[in-house]
């Protein structure tokens, strides 16, 4: 009897297994790392509840497919003058989808001449990269753009 | 452990004016892991190792400040640009999140 009830539950837990495969997989595609962010909070730290406008003023420039995930240019270029009083004082580089929806947040200042950042990031899969520009009098701007992942990057 | 890195940076276009506005690129090898990979030959997990926040600086005055994370890719290229005040040295100060610091430097030659 003993040996039968093991290979029951033997036959039990891997019918069991093959069902959370599939799942697990699917979790693995959004890994979690020690600086998890999701990409809502990420945007509740940077604005402080403060209202984000879409403007066309944020040029991004990313591709439409990116073949590799792991390797996704970006270019953030913000059509805002940079004077003493009137600056693009950061740019922050998000994605929509990532476990850690931070890529880069650049402080800018007027010496920089041009509200202007590249950089390349790693995408675990399609969604959209998002720059929020934060302008000297303390607005919220942004531009997103969607990414095609065929191979992802991240983990 | 400070260990040097092979890192560069570059001032484009080559030729320029004062008051002219240049990109400055700094590009460095790093291995930006993320703490997710597994070693494919041993199984374990690669711990996470990544560098965290960059400054550059003309002449001792910070004109650029950025945090970035384990999210930026592989031997990672930064880009801003500069108005150029006149000549001077750009310098860029990065650490990792295990403590490693580094900087590189580049002479800022206006002509004309």
């Amino acid at each position: 009897m003993e040996r039968r009830n093991f290979i029951k539950s033997v036959c039990a837990v891997s019918a069991v297994a093959a069902t959370i495969t599939p799942s697990a997989l699917f979790a693995k595609e959004a890994p979690k790392g020690e600086n998890a962010l999701s990409y809502d909070a990420a945007v509740a730290a940077i604005t402080g509840g403060k209202a984000v406008a879409d403007s066309d003023k944020v040029k991004l420039t990313v591709p439409e497919i990116a073949e590799n995930g792991a390797v996704v240019p970006v270019k953030i270029e913000v059509d805002n003058p940079m004077e003493a009083n009137n600056y693009v004082k950061a740019i922050h580089v998000l994605s929509t989808k990532n476990g850690n929806a931070r890529c880069a947040d650049v402080m800018l200042t007027p010496l920089n001449g041009k509200g202007y950042f590249a950089t390349r990031v790693k995408l675990g899969g399609t969604q959209d990269v998002v720059a929020l520009v934060e302008l000297s009098n303390g607005t919220f701007i942004k531009s997103a753009k969607s990414v095609k992942v065929t191979i992802g990057g991240c983990g | 452990m400070a260990e040097a890195r092979k890192s560069m940076i570059k001032i484009k276009p080559k030729k320029f004016k004062v008051g002219d506005t240049v990109k400055v690129d700094f590009i460095v090898i790093h291995p930006m892991d993320t703490g997710l990979q597994k070693d494919k030959k041993t199984g374990n997990i690669i711990p996470a190792h990544f560098i965290d926040n960059i400054t550059f600086s003309l002449d001792g005055k910070a004109f650029t400040t950025m945090k970035v994370w384990e999210t930026v890719s592989t031997n990672p290229y930064f880009s801003v640009n500069l108005k150029v005040p006149g000549a001077g040295t750009i310098t860029v100060d990065y650490t990792d999140n295990t403590g490693e610091k580094n900087s590189k430097s580049k002479k800022l030659k206006p002509k004309g």
